[in-house]
C-alpha cells in the first residue's frame, strides 16, 4: 500500500508534469524558421485592434543569465562581431525601465521568444540586426513611424544605403534617452554622422547658446529640420518656406525681447524684393525653385553668427562677397542698396526716409486738392441741375455760345 | 491743327490728330498695364494682390510683364519728345502746355465760379489749367518712373555711380509715385473726362462746339478768327525740314539705344544668376599629394564605403570621374557636399588628405 502511495505520487507529478508541459507548448508562440526574431505577436495585437494590446513583459532575469556577463559577442557571416552585452539596468535606467507607465519593458517584448538555445539565424551583419530591431520599435511608436517612413533616412534605406539612420541610431537600443527637453542631445544625436555640419552649428551663435550655455531657447537641429519626418532641406519647397521657420522664432515678440533682438526683420525682408517674390513662391509654387535670397543664403545656414562677429558672411566686410553669390559683378557699394532690415530714420537711410516724408506729404496734398476741386465741381452741377430742374451743365455766361445747343450734349 | 468743322448733328472742332490719338492710346495702355502689374506689387502682402499675382501667372511673370510695358511707356515717351519737337520746331506753335500765371487766376476763377462766388466761368485756352496739370504731371511721373525703374532695374550699373542707398529710396519713389498717378488719373482725370461728361475727343479728335464754349473759350475764339494755328510760310517748313529729321533721326537712334542699354544692362535684378558655390579655401599645393597615401586614406576615410575603389560608385551611389575636378573644385565638393553627399569639413578630411585623395584618384585615372 505504502509501495502503491508512493507510485501514486510519481504518477501525479508525471501528469501534473506532462499536463503543465502541453499547456506550455499550446501557449508557446509558434516560430516557423522563416519568421524573424523581429516578428513579434504585439503586431497582431495590433492589428486587430489598432492600438497596442500587449502589457510590457518586464521580467529580464532568464535573459540576463547570459547577456548581463560582459564581453560576449557572437562572430557574424560578414566577420563583424556583435556585443551581446546587455544588462536589465540599462533597461529599468532607460525610457522603457521603471519611468515608463506601461511598465518595464522585456528582452521578450522586443526580440521576440527566442529562448535558449537560440534557434533564430544569425543577422547577417550587426547593421543588419540593427536595422531589422529598428522594426521592432515602430510597433508601438505608430506614430513616429509614420512620420519616419517618408524621411530622407528612410528613403536612402530603401533605396539601399545601410548607413542610413534607423530609430536605435539616434535612441540607443537599450539605453534609450528622453530627447523630448533635452535639445543638446537631439543636436548630439545628429552629430554622430552630420560631424561637418555639427562642427559648424557648434561654433554657430545657437549652437554656443545651447551647448555652452545650455540655452533651450535656440533652434536645434531637429527644430528646423523636423523630428521623424525629416525632408530633404535642398528641395524647393524647404527653401520658398525657410523664411517663415526663422520668423518662428525672429519675428516672436516676447521670445526676443529676452535677447533684445528686433522682431522687425521678418516684415522688412517681406517688404523688400528677395522676401516678396519668396512669399509669392511660398504661396503659389512652393515647388517651383527661386534662386531669390532667403534668410540662410545671407546669414549662412548652421554657421550663423550675429553680424557684429568678423566671421559673419553679414559682416560689414564679408557683405559684398555674400552678395556677389547671386550678383556675381556687384560692386563695392553694392550691399548699401539693402536697408538691412532697419525702419529707414534721419539717422540710417536719410535718403529713403525723405523720399518717404515727401510722398506723404505729396500724395495726401495733390490728392486732396483734386478731390477739392472735383467737389465744387459736383457741388456746382449740382446746385445748378436743382435750379434748373432739368439735366445740362453750368452754362457759362459767354458770347460765343450761339452755336452750341445744350440739348444735343451726350 | 483745329479748324470748325460740322457733322449732321453737331459742330464740331478737331481737337487731336490721329497720331495724338495713337500716342494717348498707347499711353492708356502701357499705364493700365503698369498700373495692373506694378500696384499688387506694392501690396503683395495684401491676400488680394497675392491672387491678382497668381492669376496674371505668378510673381515673375507679373515682373516680366511690368518691365515690357514700361518699354513701351519709354518707347512712346521717345516718340512724344520727337513730335513735340516737330510741333514746335518745324510748326511753330507755342509751348501751350506749360502753366501760365493766367492758368492760376482761371483755377481760382472756376472755383469761385463753382461755389457761387463769381458769375463769370473763365475762359480757356487749347489746354487749360486742368489739363496742364495733368500733363505735368504725367511728364514728372514718367520721368521719375523712369529714373527709379532703371535703378531698380539696373541696381549694380547704378550703385557704380551713385551711393546705393539711392535703389531703395528709387523703390520707394516708384511705388508711391505709382500710386499718386493712378490715384490722380482716378480722381481727377476719370471725372473730368469720363463722369462729369464723357469726352471723346481723344478717341474721335473732335470736340463739340458747345464743349469748347465751357472749356476751351478762347481757343473757339482764335479758330474762329483763324489765329489759332501759327502761319508758317511753306519754304520756311521745308528749310526747318531740312534740320529737323537729322536731328530727330540722330536722337531716335541715340534714344533708342539708350532705351536697349536700359532693359537688357544686366539681369541679376531679373534672373538672379544660380548662386555661386563658395569655393573651398585650401591653401596647399595639390602637388604635395602622395599617390600611395591616398590609396590608404581612401579606404581608412571611408571613401570607398560609398565611391568604390576607385570612384566608380557603389549604387545607388552614381560614378564620378576626377577628371571632372580640378583639385581646387575638388577640394569644394568634399567641403560642400554636392547632391547627397554629405559635406566633410577640414576636421574630418584634412587639406594634406584632400591633396593624397587627389593624387590617387588622379593616379587611378591615367
Amino acid at each position: 500500500m505504502k509501495r502503491i502511495l508512493r507510485h501514486q505520487r510519481h504518477i501525479f507529478t508525471f501528469c501534473f508534469g506532462a499536463g503543465l508541459a502541453l499547456v506550455m507548448i499550446a501557449l508557446w508562440p509558434s516560430s516557423s524558421p522563416s519568421q524573424s526574431v523581429f516578428q513579434h505577436p504585439v503586431v497582431e495585437a495590433q492589428e486587430d485592434s489598432g492600438t497596442v494590446a500587449k502589457q510590457p513583459t518586464g521580467n529580464n532575469a532568464y535573459c540576463a543569465v547570459c547577456h548581463s556577463q560582459e564581453g560576449r559577442t557572437v562572430e557574424l557571416a560578414d566577420g563583424t562581431s556583435l556585443d551581446l552585452h546587455v544588462t536589465p539596468d540599462m533597461i529599468t535606467n532607460s525610457v522603457h525601465g521603471t519611468s515608463n507607465p506601461e511598465g518595464v519593458l522585456g528582452c521578450v517584448d522586443c526580440h521576440g521568444e527566442d529562448a535558449f538555445p537560440h534557434v533564430e539565424a544569425r543577422p547577417e551583419s550587426s547593421r543588419d540586426f540593427t536595422i531589422k530591431a529598428s522594426q521592432v520599435c515602430t510597433e508601438c511608436h505608430v506614430d513616429e513611424a509614420k512620420g519616419q517612413a517618408d524621411s530622407v533616412h528612410s528613403r536612402g534605406l530603401e533605396n539601399g544605403n545601410q548607413r542610413a539612420a534607423v530609430c536605435v541610431d539616434c535612441h540607443g537600443a537599450h539605453d534609450v534617452r528622453p530627447i523630448k527637453d533635452h535639445p543638446e542631445v537631439a543636436a548630439q544625436v545628429c552629430g554622430t554622422c552630420h560631424t561637418s555640419i555639427f562642427d559648424e552649428y557648434q561654433d554657430s551663435i545657437h549652437g554656443q547658446a545651447l551647448l555652452v550655455e545650455g540655452n533651450t531657447d535656440v533652434p536645434t537641429c531637429i527644430t528646423c529640420h523636423g523630428v521623424h519626418g525629416i525632408n530633404t532641406p535642398t528641395t524647393a519647397q524647404f527653401r520658398n518656406r525657410s523664411p517663415e521657420l526663422c520668423a518662428s522664432c525672429h519675428a516672436d515678440e516676447d521670445l526676443m525681447a529676452k535677447y533684445d533682438i528686433s522682431t522687425n526683420v521678418f516684415d522688412t525682408y517681406l517688404n523688400d524684393f528677395h522676401g516678396t517674390t519668396v512669399a509669392m513662391f511660398e504661396q503659389d509654387d512652393p515647388d517651383v525653385a527661386s534662386n531669390k535670397a532667403v534668410c540662410y543664403d545671407c546669414h549662412g545656414v548652421h554657421n550663423i553668427t550675429p553680424a557684429d562677429n568678423s566671421k559673419s558672411q553679414v559682416a560689414k566686410a564679408n557683405l559684398l562677397a555674400t552678395c556677389q553669390q547671386c550678383h556675381p559683378n556687384a560692386a563695392s557699394d553694392f550691399p548699401d542698396a539693402w536697408v538691412g532690415h532697419f525702419e529707414p530714420s534721419r539717422d540710417r537711410h536719410p535718403l529713403v526716409f525723405a523720399v518717404d516724408l515727401f510722398y506723404k506729404v505729396l500724395i495726401p496734398g495733390v490728392l486732396g486738392g483734386f478731390v477739392f476741386l472735383v467737389g465744387t465741381d459736383i457741388f456746382a452741377r449740382a446746385r445748378h441741375i436743382g435750379g434748373k430742374k432739368g439735366k445740362g451743365h453750368p452754362a457759362p455766361d459767354s458770347e460765343v455760345l450761339a452755336k452750341s445747343d445744350p440739348k444735343k450734349e451726350g | 491743327m483745329a479748324a470748325i468743322g460740322t457733322t449732321a448733328k453737331q459742330h464740331y472742332v478737331e481737337r487731336f490728330g490721329a497720331t495724338e490719338r495713337m500716342e494717348h492710346f498707347i499711353l492708356v495702355i502701357s499705364f493700365s498695364m503698369l498700373a495692373i502689374t506694378g500696384l499688387p506689387q506694392r501690396y503683395a502682402s495684401f491676400q488680394i494682390a497675392k491672387d491678382f499675382i497668381q492669376l496674371l501667372g505668378g510673381i515673375e511673370s507679373i515682373r516680366i510683364m511690368h518691365r515690357f510695358f514700361a518699354t513701351l511707356l519709354m518707347a512712346g515717351s521717345i516718340y512724344h519728345g520727337g513730335a513735340l519737337t516737330y510741333k514746335v520746331y518745324v510748326r511753330g506753335s507755342s509751348l501751350n502746355m506749360l502753366p501760365t500765371v493766367k492758368d492760376a487766376r482761371d483755377l481760382i476763377g472756376w472755383v469761385m465760379y463753382n461755389l457761387g462766388l463769381s458769375k463769370a466761368h473763365p475762359k480757356m485756352g487749347r489746354y487749360n489749367f486742368g489739363e496742364k496739370a495733368e500733363y505735368l504731371a504725367l511728364v514728372w511721373g514718367t520721368l521719375v518712373m523712369i529714373a527709379t525703374g532703371f535703378m531698380m532695374w539696373n541696381p549694380i550699373a547704378t550703385s557704380k555711380f551713385l551711393p546705393a542707398e539711392v535703389i531703395p529710396a528709387a523703390r520707394l519713389a516708384h511705388s508711391s509715385e505709382a500710386l499718386l498717378a493712378v490715384a490722380s488719373i482716378i480722381i481727377w482725370h476719370m471725372y473730368n473726362v469720363h463722369v462729369r461728361r464723357f469726352n471723346r475727343a481723344m478717341f474721335t479728335g473732335k470736340m463739340a462746339v458747345h464743349h469748347m464754349e465751357e472749356e476751351h473759350a478762347l481757343e473757339l475764339v482764335a479758330i474762329q478768327e483763324g489765329t489759332a494755328t501759327p502761319v508758317v510760310p511753306a519754304e520756311i517748313i521745308t528749310r526747318r525740314h531740312k534740320r529737323f529729321w537729322p536731328y530727330a533721326i540722330v536722337m531716335t537712334i541715340v534714344l533708342t539705344i539708350g532705351l536697349i542699354f536700359f532693359v537688357s544692362f544686366e539681369d541679376s535684378a531679373i534672373d538672379t544668376v544660380p548662386r555661386q558655390p563658395v569655393s573651398a579655401s585650401v591653401t596647399i599645393d595639390p602637388d604635395a599629394g602622395v599617390a600611395e597615401a591616398g590609396a590608404t586614406k581612401w579606404q581608412t576615410l571611408r571613401c570607398a564605403e560609398c565611391h568604390g575603389e576607385t570612384g566608380e560608385g557603389v549604387p545607388p551611389i552614381p560614378a564620378f570621374s576626377v577628371a571632372d575636378f580640378d583639385f581646387k573644385s575638388f577640394a569644394t565638393a568634399t567641403q560642400r557636399g554636392p547632391a547627397d553627399m554629405p559635406a566633410y569639413g577640414p576636421n574630418q578630411i584634412s587639406e594634406q588628405d584632400l591633396a593624397d585623395l587627389y593624387a590617387f584618384l588622379r593616379s587611378t585615372s591615367e
